[in-house]
């Protein structure tokens, strides 16, 4: 007829219930860190896939670069171009002033890595230009 | 082999002097005495003892001193027999006479064992009891003639049986499983909780693996921290280059001040202007300085040159 005191039973409950509370606890603890990382990654991997789009892009830089040397304005220009594996070099001994606002009107409007640049003006009307563009 | 114990009876009465010594190999069916419970013989409107169990309480309710007692009832032709006993204090006689619940066989009112009786039997030295209209009385041992010593070796036991609560003082039955069913509840409700939580910090870990696939990163948080670094630092550069740049071409100068040279190569910009006085240097800085940049500026002959880390 040996009974098991209610209180123990009790206790046991309350023990099962307080480690059960501490996973729940330490569990809810790690979802918030997860979440906080996740967002963080989110962002992280938003501004770092923009910032790729717009300046690792090798194909799309060439391309826009391409469309812009190809315009009719600078075609008078005799514009030197040429293609490196991780840059564009761009460069003219003597070149019309209007080509050359036009050319850089166009490249500082858009989103190049402009790494080297140099604009000397030769007389009222022609200026000599060496750019570089990098990817 | 049998392993079931061999019992032997025993007469629970609080006023017997008499020792007891048990077989330790046996165990033991307890008879109460009369004097350890309470008893009524009752005719009720109900059918089943379940339902008269219910109302046990409050049928003993004026007629029990103060205590903490169980209630039991069985059938007995028409009528119901109720009774009503402290756990406590047959546990504590149990106890006095060395008898550990784990030797008690079981446990029965000496109403349901000796309701047959045909004369009065001596339970101790000064009470013996009687059946009088069917239920089992006590009366002193002097009031009566005719008496016997009670023989216990014979004696065939009903099915009516109790189970002493142990800790029945403690906290009643009811209360018991209402705290363990909310206890219980508690557990199950955290578990659910519990495999939840792991269920969403799953999904967040998948959905963050998804990320980096989506968006062709590289395997470490701090690869892709030093590329956005790179990136970074190219964009803030293109955007600060772009901004310099304008600040010379939005200098106001005079008709024989022109830009003669835009240089910029490794974070250096170098801007030299023609036609520039002492006194129109001060108003190119000026200029310069209301834009709130950093530069440096020298004149030469009348060759002004600034320099302006990007």
């Amino acid at each position: 007829m040996n009974q098991i005191n209610p209180l123990h039973i009790g206790a046991l409950l309350v023990v099962v219930i307080a480690f059960l509370f501490f996973t729940l606890s330490g569990m809810k603890t790690e979802m918030v860190e997860e979440s906080e990382l996740y967002e963080k990654s989110e962002k992280l991997a938003v501004e770092l896939s923009s910032l790729k789009a717009v300046y690792a892009n090798k194909k799309k830089t060439k391309r826009a670069i391409d469309r812009i040397l190809s315009q009719s304005s600078l075609k008078s220009a005799s514009l030197e171009v040429k293609h490196e594996k991780s840059s564009v070099r761009i460069s003219s001994k003597g070149m019309d002033t209007k080509a050359l606002n036009s050319l850089m009107g166009k490249v500082l409007n858009g989103s190049y890595n402009i790494t080297e640049l140099k604009i000397k003006k030769l007389s009222e009307t022609k200026a000599s230009l060496r750019m570089e563009i990098k990817w | 082999m049998n392993f079931k114990r061999a019992t032997t009876a025993l007469f629970l009465d609080p006023s017997s002097i008499e020792e007891f010594s048990h077989d330790k190999s046996k165990k033991i069916n307890i008879i109460l005495s009369p004097s350890l419970y309470w008893v009524k013989k009752m005719s009720l409107p109900v059918k089943s003892v379940r339902e008269v169990k219910k109302l046990l309480p409050s049928i003993f309710e004026d007629s029990l001193p103060e205590g903490h007692y169980s209630y039991t009832a069985y059938k007995n032709g028409e009528e119901f027999m109720l009774f009503a006993y402290e756990d406590k204090k047959i546990l504590s006689l149990l106890t006095q006479k060395g008898i550990s619940s784990a030797d008690i066989a079981s446990v029965h009112f000496a109403q349901s064992e000796f309701k047959e009786l045909s004369s009065a039997f001596c339970i101790n030295e000064k009470q013996c009891m009687y059946i009088k209209d069917e239920l089992l009385v006590l009366a002193p041992s002097a009031w009566i003639s005719e008496k016997e010593k009670l023989n216990l070796d014979d004696i065939k036991l009903s099915k009516h049986t109790i189970k002493l609560q142990q800790f029945g003082h403690i906290v009643d039955n009811s209360s018991l499983y209402k705290i363990g069913a909310i206890l219980t509840l508690l557990a199950f409700i955290l578990i659910v909780e519990i495999f939840i939580t792991s269920s969403k910090k799953d999904a967040i870990i998948e959905a963050k693996e998804e990320l980096f696939s989506k968006y062709k990163l590289q395997s470490t948080m701090f690869q892709n921290k030093s590329s956005l670094s790179k990136y970074s630092k190219v964009h803030e550069r293109g955007v600060k280059f772009r901004e310099s740049i304008s600040y010379f071409l939005t200098l106001k100068l005079k008709s024989n001040q022109k830009i003669k040279l835009i240089e910029y190569k490794n974070n250096l910009l170098n801007v030299t202007i023609d036609g520039v006085d002492k006194a129109s240097l001060n108003a190119i800085n000026n200029q310069l300085n209301a834009k709130g940049v950093k530069y440096k500026s020298s004149l030469k002959g009348e060759t002004m040159r600034v320099e302006m880390k990007i």
